[in-house]
């Protein structure tokens, strides 16, 4: 199982990258949800370490986009890269229509639900699937059991958990003629804290704690999943570096002490617990 | 020019049969599994069959919504449940999984209509689905007027559009803050609407963000009203309004007020009326923008003054039957009213009539003054011809 490590920002990554075998990083002008968006020339860069190079596609694409997406994806098809997350699904439809060979993620963060839509996009040619963070680890291991196509499974970081077009803190600041450049906001309720950025393509919104699932990445490596994501999205590059490292030891028991570094600010997610949607019966 | 198709939501078979009447060429509704609104009463088979009955007796269409994000437990239900709505004689589906729209377009005879939750805006993306079969597509409501314009132009297939309702805060499909704030999954129809609470903003020095107001994500309504000539012009086949959990005289309103808008228009005796626009204000009680349509993003399309959703009672009741001979119409109450009030009743079938209530008799033929209690039939006389089905609402006198 390969740790596929998701770099946010580009001050990090020279020193992220040598202790680790896997990258995702943001496109510039196509991805969201990243600090730091790279260009060709940067990934170019970047494929010279010898690593294997995801590139985030993940935003929603408009009719004014698809001209330089065409350009883009042919260039990245002739980049060294191990494959495209994608969200929208022209991606799919334009890699068809140019006979493109680049490898695609079905990467929509939380329908990639179920092992008979995984199938459905396997049978389109997408190799890979990023799991959702709604689904448990029993539900995983199912979805494991029916698919061939090649599973990452989200294991640790801070999950976004709202995307949205709209500039809806900037909007907020200018309806009251505030001023403030932060690059990071947060939100506050109940004592709890939520991550919130704002740039030019919309707004994302994180989880309030970190995604640990050490103890499910052993489980989940016995049961051949592929990869797993770790995310360093605010969370300080060294103790990342840490963290990474034990889970690269594979050894049992560990996961307390990953737990401490983050001062239990973590989070199982859905790993264990079902997601509701019916709260009454209605018969 | 094309036929334009009305398309109401409908909770219920009340619902679904007033949606019709006050003049939807057709309604979507959700069944009894995989749609997303989980906490709804929705349709039974049963209900389904009697409301396309119903509906197809008019001349109208029936849409079901299937359009949860579904888990592993469900892919063995779907094929089963396809084929039950398929003996419905429904019209189409509304599904955005495409494990749902593969199984309806090669297992039955089901037409497929892409629900808005996949957030398809661009004609890329459109050609995909096209190609796969699928019959329409409700467009993401992202797009603005050049999308669609586009999206026209290079795919020649249905596209259904909003054009009134409440707005998600993110992308549809994209929220996941019910799910993790509140256990309760947005995609599977269990939405908490977080995106209308409250929060303390902070800065990343850890400052409060001080303002007359606490942050909220929570969007105005659509309404697309001044905008349906453009929305006629550019060739969508499906105007639709948002709520499948709303009430009749929401929908009878809503309704009742694009039916006539579009029908000047195709007619070419369209002027934007304001007054059309008090009404559709009045009856949601929120204030209501075009949203992205006209690529306007800014502050104007949310709350961050504040909202108050006064609950409404201008719905005073629903005649539901007329004596032509006596000219006395028969009332089921559904709010406070009494003797004097200045009201409107208004039907799919008359303009608006302007009625002061006068003489107010109860099941006894008693006359009273006010009518209190809920569903309470009452009788009233009123010269003018009015009509089953018609509904009565308080007059709103601009002061």
């Amino acid at each position: 199982m390969t740790q596929l490590i998701i770099i946010p920002e580009k001050k990090h990554i020279n020193k992220i990258i040598d202790h680790c075998d896997c990258i995702l990083i943001g496109l510039k002008d196509f991805a969201i949800g990243f600090d730091d968006y790279f260009d060709l020339t940067e990934i170019e860069e970047l494929i010279k370490s010898n690593k294997e190079i995801f590139v985030s596609l993940n935003k929603n694409i408009h009719n004014n986009e698809i001209d330089d997406l065409k350009k883009i994806l042919i260039k990245l098809n002739k980049l060294n890269i191990k494959g495209i997350f994608y969200y929208d699904i022209s991606i799919v439809n334009i890699r068809k229509e140019l006979n493109l060979n680049i490898d695609l993620v079905w990467s929509q963060e939380h329908l990639t639900t179920n092992y008979a839509t995984i199938n459905f996009w396997q049978s389109f040619d997408v190799k890979y699937t990023y799991l959702s963070p709604d689904i448990t680890k029993d539900e995983i291991i199912e979805i494991r059991k029916n698919t061939t196509s090649k599973l990452i499974v989200p294991i640790f970081g801070y999950l976004p958990m709202f995307v949205s077009e709209r500039n809806i803190v900037k909007n907020y600041l200018n309806n009251f003629k505030l001023k403030d450049e932060s690059k990071i906001f947060s939100l506050q309720k109940q004592n709890k804290k939520y991550f919130i950025t704002d740039e030019n393509h919309g707004t994302t919104v994180y989880a309030n704690n970190i995604l640990n699932g050490y103890n499910e990445y052993i489980e989940f490596k016995k049961n051949n999943i592929e990869y797993v994501t770790l995310n360093q999205f605010y969370i300080d590059v060294d103790i990342f570096i840490e963290i990474l490292h034990i889970y690269k030891s594979n050894e049992i028991n560990e996961e307390q002490k990953i737990n401490e570094l983050l001062n239990n600010n973590v989070s199982k997610h859905f790993l264990h617990t079902e997601t509701i949607y019916k709260v009454k019966n209605n018969g | 020019m094309d036929k334009v198709e009305l398309l109401a939501p409908a909770g219920d078979l009340e619902r679904l049969k007033y949606a019709c009447i006050y003049g939807a060429d057709a309604v979507y509704i959700g069944g009894p599994m995989l749609g997303l609104r989980a906490n709804a009463i929705n349709f039974s088979f049963e209900d389904i069959k009697q409301g396309v009955l119903f509906a197809h007796s008019l001349n109208k269409k029936v849409y079901v919504t299937v359009n949860i994000v579904i888990h592993n437990k469900e892919i063995k239900e779907v094929l089963n449940y396809l084929k039950k709505l398929e003996e419905c004689n429904i019209d189409a589906i509304i599904a955005s999984d495409p494990f749902i729209v593969k199984t309806a377009l090669e297992e039955t005879n089901l037409e497929v209509h892409l629900s808005t939750q996949a957030s398809t805006i661009n004609y890329e993306a459109c050609l995909f689905w096209k190609n796969l079969g699928v019959t329409r597509i409700v467009l993401g409501r992202e797009v603005n007027y050049k999308d669609i314009k586009m999206i026209k132009e290079k795919v020649d297939i249905e596209i259904e559009c909003f054009i009134h309702g409440a707005m998600c805060a993110s992308v549809s499909g994209r929220c996941a803050m019910s799910n993790s704030i509140t256990n309760r999954d947005a995609n599977r129809g269990g939405c908490s609407q977080i995106c209308r609470w409250d929060f303390d903003l902070y800065n990343e020095k850890e400052e409060k963000i001080e303002a007359e107001k606490p942050f909220t994500f929570c969007s105005k309504d659509l309404s697309m009203l001044k905008y349906i000539p453009d929305m006629i012009d550019l060739g969508i086949t499906s105007f639709k309004i948002e709520g499948r959990m709303r009430s009749i005289y929401y929908i009878a309103t809503i309704v009742n007020i694009y039916r006539k808008a579009i029908d000047e228009y195709l007619s070419g005796s369209y002027i934007y009326n304001e007054e059309y626009e008090k009404i559709l204000r009045n009856c949601a009680n929120r204030d209501a923008v075009p949203q992205f349509f006209n690529e306007i993003k800014d502050e104007s399309c949310s709350y961050y003054n504040g909202r108050e959703e006064i609950s409404n009672q201008d719905f005073l009741g629903i005649i539901i039957d007329y004596n032509t001979k006596t000219k006395e119409a028969t009332i089921e109450q559904r709010n406070y009213f009494k003797k004097t009030d200045q009201v409107e009743i208004f039907g799919p079938n008359h303009d608006i009539i302007n009625y002061v209530m006068s003489e107010i008799k109860d099941e006894n033929n008693e006359i009273i003054e006010v009518v209190r209690h809920p569903r309470q039939i009452v009788k009233i006389k009123i010269e003018q011809n009015v009509e089953k089905y018609d509904l009565i609402r308080i007059k709103k006198v601009d002061k």
